[in-house]
């Protein structure tokens, strides 16, 4: 199988998706508007990285969903409007607080809520702690890999809401890797990437 | 003709810059177009344009026609972002600076440019008293550009204008939109309006 990658084309994901770092964890990038192209069923994960524009999506939801009904899986990370290309996600946007680094001491609330989760063994608490955009209300039987600070879902699987498998976060490392900013956004990569690679890339079925 | 603002990210309502140029949008002197919606006919019209950092390089591509052609006529350019897929032969792809330090972010103005004349650079160097947001490399400067804005001490040319031999000015901005940094609006107001008349052509 392979990983395919939305490809919406800003200078983060060019970054992000086809330099020399991560790029060999992406084994077909595809821009949003030639979907229609593309048999997603040949592909073990689809992949859409930050700040992909809804809007470009929204025309592919459907074969975005036929993919997910026959058992496909979609990562998708944050700074999008993942409701309007697909289904059962609800969505609570924050006001962002960039600072709270700056006062000594200070902890952005960040947790992992299922530490034996496998990708815990990639990832620590740190490498999930940047800044927070918003939250999640997923639906009863999803699992949930990390809150926020009032106990609130920013990181979460969804297997219930179709046949396949949905891994959303609010968390944007796309965006701030791609920019050469925030070392911890280049840390989640560093340590989700490989794990998409070898959990979700035709090693484990649902 | 208008300034062409292109809204490459998806939001509605719009509303990333626009507050700072609601006075030019309100007046019919600024448009901005979702770029999905981009035609030849935007550009042929313009006589400004702005492209912001979540501009999709590789679909931007198919207007490298219109872009010269709007660039031949006269047109300025003001671009924000990491070059990464160059629109013009001349242009170079974006060189961050290797494991930047404190150092490295400290501004320096090299020489005066209309929109940032009288405008005390260090202002823009922090936000909350943390440097690093106004840009962290540079877009390599054609032949010809002069460099208006510095960074460290080896003097990284994070703003430069070029004034095409073949006719318009491209300025380059290496980082998110240049009326969005330092904390103070009163500056940020400043920019953007001069940003605007700079385009139209009234500030020189």
């Amino acid at each position: 199988m392979s990983i395919l990658a939305i490809h919406p084309g800003a200078y983060y994901h060019i970054e992000t998706l086809e330099a020399p770092r991560y790029a060999h964890h992406f084994d077909v990038l595809v821009r949003p508007e030639d979907l229609p192209s593309v048999d997603l069923a040949e592909h073990a994960v689809v992949f859409i990285p930050c700040r992909t524009p809804a809007d470009r999506l929204a025309p592919h939801a459907v074969q975005l969903r036929a993919y997910l009904d026959q058992g496909g899986t979609i990562v998708a990370t944050g700074e999008t409007n993942w409701d309007v290309f697909l289904p059962g996600i609800t969505f609570t946007p924050q006001v962002t607080n960039w600072w709270w680094w700056l006062t000594p001491g200070a902890d952005l609330g960040v947790r992992i809520a299922s530490p034996d989760h496998s990708l815990f063994r990639h990832l620590g608490q740190d490498d999930l702690t940047w800044h927070l955009h918003g939250w999640f209300d997923p639906p009863e039987g999803a699992d949930v890999l990390a809150v926020n600070g009032e106990g609130k879902p920013i990181l979460y699987v969804d297997q219930v809401t179709t046949p396949g498998r949905m891994i959303i976060t609010s968390l944007d490392p796309c965006f701030h890797h791609g920019s050469h900013f925030m070392p911890a956004t280049t840390r989640f990569l560093d340590g989700f990437l490989p794990w998409m690679r070898q959990e979700l890339d035709g090693a484990r079925t649902k | 003709m208008t300034i062409l603002m292109i809204q490459s990210h998806y939001q509605e309502p719009y509303s990333m810059t626009a507050p700072l140029f609601g006075d030019a949008i309100a007046s019919g002197l600024m448009k901005i177009v979702r770029e999905m919606e981009l035609t030849g006919e935007d550009f042929a019209t313009a006589r400004g344009l702005i492209t912001t950092t979540h501009l999709d390089q590789i679909g931007f591509q198919r207007f490298s026609t219109d872009v010269t052609a709007f660039l031949d006529r006269g047109g300025r350019w003001i671009y924000h972002g990491h070059i990464l897929r160059p629109i013009l032969a001349e242009l170079g792809t974006y060189q961050p600076i290797p494991n930047p330090k404190r150092v490295d972010f400290v501004q320096t103005r090299l020489s005066e440019h209309p929109i940032f004349a009288g405008i005390d650079q260090k202002m823009l160097e922090t936000n909350h008293g943390v440097a690093g947001f106004y840009g962290r490399g540079h877009n390599p400067p054609p032949e010809g550009a002069v460099v208006i804005n510095a960074l460290g001490p080896t003097q990284i040319p994070i703003d430069w204008v070029w004034a095409r031999p073949q006719g318009g000015e491209f300025l380059s901005h290496a980082g998110n939109e240049f009326w969005g940094c330092g904390d103070d609006p009163e500056i940020k107001k400043q920019l953007a309006s001069r940003a605007v008349a700079w385009l139209a052509g009234e500030l020189n």
